[in-house]
């Protein structure tokens, strides 16, 4: 009675090199067609994380006294401030949508047994927790309610 | 070995990813009223009066607000940057750029906790 081939009884005695090529950006990288949203989303990376420092300044001088906070929020009256704030607002906007719209795409098919809500309840979902937090937290900030 | 960031990968992406989402979420509201509307005289300044900042950042959510407000960002801001350095050709300088950015968002976290502390 004839034995099954062992599964490597054809492999060669040692592996052939593989050719690949030398990796090389793309000819639209990084402004053209796709590559723009791309490219700006990454480079939003360096507005968060000035905003993050710029939010740690601000709330170190809240714990400096009063002289240093009135101080603090005269500066955020400077041009240069509310021009970064402005371009920064459009940034927020910008990730917001995109990386809203790219959540529920990105859901696997089951969590352990659960399977996820639909895509349109998930983008909802993040839209009413971004929409619901921005104007809750605005009127607190604005002296509307606390 | 595995290198020191792989095995940190996982929390730097939790960072990122919460970064992306809650970041985003807590700073609308923030560059909205802090640096627009109060420095555009839309909202009287004494909304955030010394009494009432001290106030509402001084209570536990207040607190968490802040901390979140500052730390998810700058993660999301040092991951983003290290992949957008990649993406530009430097990758072979990302020995060097990935844990600087990462020291500069953990120096950066350090300092938000005191801050938080200290109000």
């Amino acid at each position: 009675m004839a034995r099954n081939a062992h599964p490597h009884a054809m492999a060669p005695s040692k592996p052939g090199r593989t050719r690949t090529a030398p990796p090389q950006l793309p000819d639209r990288f990084p402004f053209g067609g796709r590559y723009l949203a791309y490219t700006l989303f990454d480079l939003t990376g360096i507005l968060y994380l000035l905003l993050g420092f710029l939010v740690l300044c601000t709330v170190w001088s809240l714990g400096s006294g009063e002289a240093v906070w009135n101080g603090a929020l005269e500066r955020h009256r400077n041009i240069l401030y509310i021009g970064f704030h402005a371009i920064a607002l459009v940034g927020l906007i910008f990730v917001g949508i995109r990386f809203f719209g790219f959540f529920p795409k990105a859901q696997p098919p089951r969590v352990g047994p659960v399977k996820p809500p639909p895509k349109g309840v998930i983008l909802v979902g993040l839209y009413a927790l971004w929409i619901g937090v921005t104007v809750c937290l605005s009127i607190v900030l604005a002296g509307g309610v606390f | 070995m595995k290198h020191p960031l792989l095995k940190l990968e996982p929390l730097i992406w939790l960072l990122f990813g919460q970064g992306i989402l809650l970041g985003t979420v807590l700073l609308t509201p923030w560059v909205l009223v802090v640096g627009l509307a109060i420095p555009l005289g839309i909202v009287p300044a004494d909304a955030l009066s010394y009494e009432r900042a001290t106030l509402l950042a001084s209570h536990i959510v207040g607190r968490l607000v802040l901390l979140g407000l500052i730390v998810l960002p700058l993660w999301k801001g040092a991951h983003h940057m290290r992949h957008t350095f990649i993406d530009f050709g430097g990758a072979e300088r990302d020995a060097w750029v990935a844990p600087l950015l990462y020291l500069l968002a953990t120096v950066g976290s350090v300092l938000a906790v005191v801050a938080v502390i200290r109000i």
